[in-house]
C-alpha cells in the first residue's frame, strides 16, 4: 500500500453530488502498484497506517474483500518488533501510532488469533508494549521509548487495548484524570494540559472517554457549540477557529459530535456536498479541499465522514474507533 | 501527516518515458542512501560519516521517524565517547559542540517542514540531553536561545500549534534554570507581554488569546493576588475585549469573551481569574455585559455572535440567581434566538434544540 498522493488531475471537481465509489476502490487497490514513483518510497514511514486507512475506506464503501486478505495479514505481522509493538513497515521502529493500526487491521480482518499462532508472544505482548508506555504518575502515554507525550497516544492505547480486551492492563482512571487536565474553558481539549483546543485532540480525548465509559465528564453543550462552529460557509469543517476547512475534519469534528449526540448541530447536507467536491472524480481518491491532491488519509476520513452522515450506500462507521460498526460490535460484544 | 493544500497537477501517468527514468534514478539514489544508513546502524558504526549520511537522508525525508531514532543512537554514542576522553570541562565542551551543531542542522528543516512532529520531538530530545549532560550554566543558554527560534517560527505562522506548545515547554524548562534574581512572576510577565504583542499583531490569533487566559491565572497565583487585584485584572480584560470587539464578526474574540464569562459561572468560577466574586457582583457584571453587547448591536444587527452572547449572559444570570424564568423573562431570549435562527442556518438544529429546552 502506498501513500502516494495523486495521480490527481487538474480537471475540476464533480458538479454532481455522487460518490465515485468505483473510482475510489480502484484508486485504493492500485496504491501498491506505484513503486516507480519516488513518493511511494518517501511515504514508507506511514505504510501500516496507509493500509488501515485504505482497508477501512474499502469496508465502508462496501468492498471489504478488495485487498488480498492473507497478504495483508502477512504484511501486518511483518511489521511487529521484538518488543511487541509495530513499526510502519518491516524494519521500522515500533511506535504507538502503528501498533494501533496493526490491531485495528487484525480486528477488521478477523485475524487477531493469528497473533497467537504466528505473532511474537500473542496479544498480551502487544498489551505489555502499550502498557509500558504509560507514565504511572500522570496517566499520560508516550508514543515510543523516546518520550513524546500527546493525547493522541492515550487514545491510541485505549483503542487498541479495548479491541484486544486488555484495557485492564493500564491505569484507566489515572489516564481519565489526565484528559480532564487537558480540558479548556471552551469545553475542548488540547494536546497536553494547558494547550489550546484542537479538533483532532478533541476527537482523541472524547474517544478515550467514550472507551472508558466516562462521557459524563464532557460538557456536551459547551463542546458541541465549539465543534459546530467549525463548520464554515462552504460546508466544510476546520480544526480551530479562523482556519481553513479540510475534508479530514469531517471525521475529527463529526465523530466527536456523534459521540456526544450533537452531530445534528451542523448542516449535514452542506458538509456532504463539501466532501464530495474534494473527490477526484476521474482518478479516484479524496483530497483536503476541492482541487487538492488526493491521498489515502483524506480518502479514508472523507468516506468515514460521509458514513457518519448516513450517506446512501455506505456501511455504518463506529465514531469511537473509525472502523466498520458491525466489526467493532462483533469484537466488543460481551 | 498527509498532503494538505497541494493543488492537483497533470496526471502522473502522462509523464514521459524520460521523466519516468529520471524518477527511477532518484528512487535508486534514495534507496541506496537508506540502505547504507541501515547497514551502518546494524553494524553499530556510530561515526561522523554515519551521521552525515543520516543528515542527508533526513533532509530528503524528515518524516522518516526511525532514522531520527538512529540519529539519537549515534549522538548518544558520540556523547559517551566525548565523556570518556579528557577532563570534565573538555568533555562538556565537546558535548556542547555536538549539540550546537545538531541544533543548527534542524533549523532549515523546521523552516521547510514546520508541521512535522518528528523534527520538533527530536529537538526537544536534544535539548533534554543538554540538560542531562551539561552544567546548568551551559545548558540553560541552549534553552534560552530557543525562545528566538520559537519567535521566528511563530512569526512565520502565528497559529502553528507545534510552535505554541514548544514555547510553553521551553518556558517550563527555563523556569527550572532561572537565576536567583529572577522570579517566576518575572518570567510569566514576560510571556504575558509576548502574548499581548502577538494579539496586537493580529486580533484573530486565538492561540495567543488562549495563552493569555492561561498566563493571567498563573500571574495572579504567583503574585498571591488579593480578590481586589483579581477584580482589577478582570475589569481590565473586559475593557480590552470590549474595545477589540469593535469588529464583532471575529470568532476568536468571542471565544475569549466566552472564557471571560466563565468568571461569572458559579460552577466553573474556581478555574478562572476571579473565583471569589459574590453572586450579586456576578449579576451586576452580567447586567453591564448585556447592556454593552446590546449597544454593539447598533449597526451590526446581522452579527450572530452578539445574539449568542446576549443569550449566554442571560442564561448565566438565571443560573446565578437560581431562578426558573417565567414567560416574560424568556421573551427577550426568544427574540434573540429568532435572529440567530435566521442568521445561522448552518447550525439551525442546534438552535432548535435550545428552543425546545427553553420550552421545558
Amino acid at each position: 500500500m502506498s501513500l502516494v498522493s495523486g495521480p490527481g488531475k487538474a480537471a475540476g471537481c464533480p458538479s454532481n453530488q455522487e460518490l465515485c465509489t468505483q473510482k475510489h476502490v480502484e484508486y485504493i487497490k492500485n496504491l501498491d502498484s506505484r513503486r516507480d514513483e519516488l513518493e511511494y518510497w518517501l511515504t514508507e514511514h506511514l505504510r501500516l497506517n496507509g493500509v488501515y486507512w485504505g482497508l477501512t475506506a474499502l469496508h465502508l464503501l462496501g468492498y471489504p474483500d478488495a485487498l488480498p486478505r492473507q497478504e495483508t495479514i502477512d504484511f501486518v505481522l511483518s511489521c511487529q518488533r521484538d518488543n511487541g509493538g509495530f513499526g510502519a513497515a518491516p524494519g521500522h521502529d515500533a511506535h504507538m501510532l502503528y501498533t494501533v493500526s496493526a490491531v485495528q487491521l487484525l480486528v477488521t480482518l478477523d485475524a487477531v488469533d493469528e497473533l497467537d499462532k504466528r505473532g511474537l508472544g500473542g496479544r498480551e505482548k502487544i498489551g505489555s508494549f502499550i502498557a509500558g508506555l504509560q507514565d504511572k504518575e500522570s496517566g499520560a502515554f508516550q508514543g515510543d521509548e523516546w518520550g513524546e507525550k500527546d493525547t493522541r497516544f492515550l487514545y491510541g492505547a485505549f483503542n487498541a487495548l479495548s479491541l484486544l480486551g486488555l484495557l485492564d492492563m493500564v491505569d484507566v482512571s489515572k489516564a481519565v484524570e489526565y484528559i480532564k487536565a487537558c480540558e479548556n474553558l471552551d469545553g475542548g481539549y488540547g494536546i497536553r494540559p494547558g494547550t489550546e483546543t484542537h479538533a483532532g485532540q478533541v476527537f482523541t480525548c472524547v474517544g478515550a472517554l467514550a472507551i472508558a465509559g466516562r462521557l459524563d465528564l464532557v460538557n456536551k453543550d459547551r463542546l458541541g457549540g465549539w465543534l459546530s462552529e467549525r463548520q464554515v460557509e462552504n460546508g466544510g469543517l476546520n480544526g480551530r477557529p479562523e482556519k481553513l476547512p479540510d475534508a479530514c475534519y469531517s471525521w475529527w469534528v463529526g465523530a466527536s459530535l456523534a459521540m456526544i449526540d450533537r452531530l445534528h448541530w451542523i448542516d449535514s447536507r452542506k458538509l456532504t456536498a463539501f466532501i464530495l467536491q474534494c473527490q477526484d472524480s476521474d482518478a479516484g481518491g479524496i483530497g483536503d479541499r476541492p482541487g487538492s491532491m488526493v491521498d489515502v488519509f483524506h480518502t479514508c476520513f472523507g468516506v468515514a465522514g460521509l458514513s457518519l452522515l448516513k450517506f446512501d450506500g455506505l456501511q455504518e462507521v463506529d465514531p469511537v474507533y473509525c472502523m466498520p460498526k458491525n466489526i467493532t460490535m462483533r469484537c466488543l460484544a460481551p | 501527516m498527509a498532503e494538505h493544500g497541494i493543488p492537483r497537477y497533470a496526471r502522473k501517468g502522462a509523464r514521459t518515458e524520460e521523466a519516468r527514468q529520471q524518477e527511477l534514478r532518484k528512487i535508486e539514489i534514495y534507496r541506496e542512501l537508506e540502505q547504507s544508513v541501515r547497514e551502518r546502524i546494524a553494524l553499530h558504526q556510530y561515526t561522523p560519516e554515519t551521521l552525515q549520511k543520516i543528515s542527508e537522508l533526513l533532509s530528503s525525508n524528515p518524516e522518516y521517524y526511525t532514522i531520527w531514532n538512529y540519529r539519537r543512537q549515534v549522538l548518544r554514542s558520540e556523547f559517551a565517547r566525548a565523556e570518556s576522553n579528557g577532563s570534565n570541562e573538555a568533555a562538556a565542551e565537546q558535548v556542547a559542540a555536538l549539540i550546537k551543531s545538531d541544533l543548527l542542522f534542524l533549523i532549515p528543516l523546521l523552516k521547510s517542514f514546520p508541521k512535522c512532529y518528528w523534527i520538533w520531538n527530536y529537538r526537544v530530545w536534544l535539548l533534554d540531553e543538554a540538560k542531562r549532560l551539561l552544567p546548568a550554566s551551559i545548558a540553560s543558554r541552549f534553552w534560552q536561545e530557543e525562545l528566538g527560534l520559537v519567535s521566528t517560527m511563530l512569526n512565520l505562522d502565528s497559529r502553528n500549534f507545534h510552535g505554541w506548545g514548544y514555547r510553553r515547554f521551553v518556558i517550563e524548562t527555563l523556569r527550572e534554570f532561572k537565576s536567583a534574581e529572577q522570579t517566576d512572576e518575572d518570567m510569566t510577565k514576560a510571556e504575558f507581554d509576548y502574548a499581548k504583542k502577538m494579539i496586537g499583531a493580529n486580533l484573530s490569533n486565538f492561540s495567543a488569546w488562549h495563552y493569555r487566559t492561561k498566563l493571567i491565572q498563573r500571574l495572579l497565583n504567583e503574585r498571591s493576588a488579593s480578590d481586589e487585584e483579581r477584580r482589577k485584572m478582570l475589569d481590565d480584560e473586559l475593557e480590552l475585549i470590549h474595545r477589540a470587539l469593535c469588529d464583532p464578526f471575529d470568532q476568536s474574540l468571542w471565544f475569549y469573551h466566552q472564557n471571560l464569562m466563565c468568571v461569572f459561572d458559579p460552577t466553573v468560577a474556581a478555574h478562572t481569574m476571579a473565583p471569589n466574586l459574590s453572586d450579586s457582583d456576578r449579576l451586576e457584571y452580567l447586567r453591564q455585559e448585556i447592556e454593552e453587547i446590546e449597544d454593539m448591536l447598533d449597526g451590526a444587527e446581522d452579527c450572530k455572535y452578539l445574539y449568542q452572547a446576549l443569550i449566554d449572559c442571560t442564561l448565566l444570570a438565571w443560573k446565578v440567581e437560581g431562578i426558573t424564568p417565567g414567560d416574560a423573562q424568556k421573551r427577550a431570549v426568544l427574540s434573540w434566538l429568532a435572529e440567530l435562527k435566521k442568521l445561522d442556518p448552518l447550525r439551525q438544529r442546534r438552535w432548535l434544540d435550545f428552543e425546545q429546552s427553553l420550552a421545558c
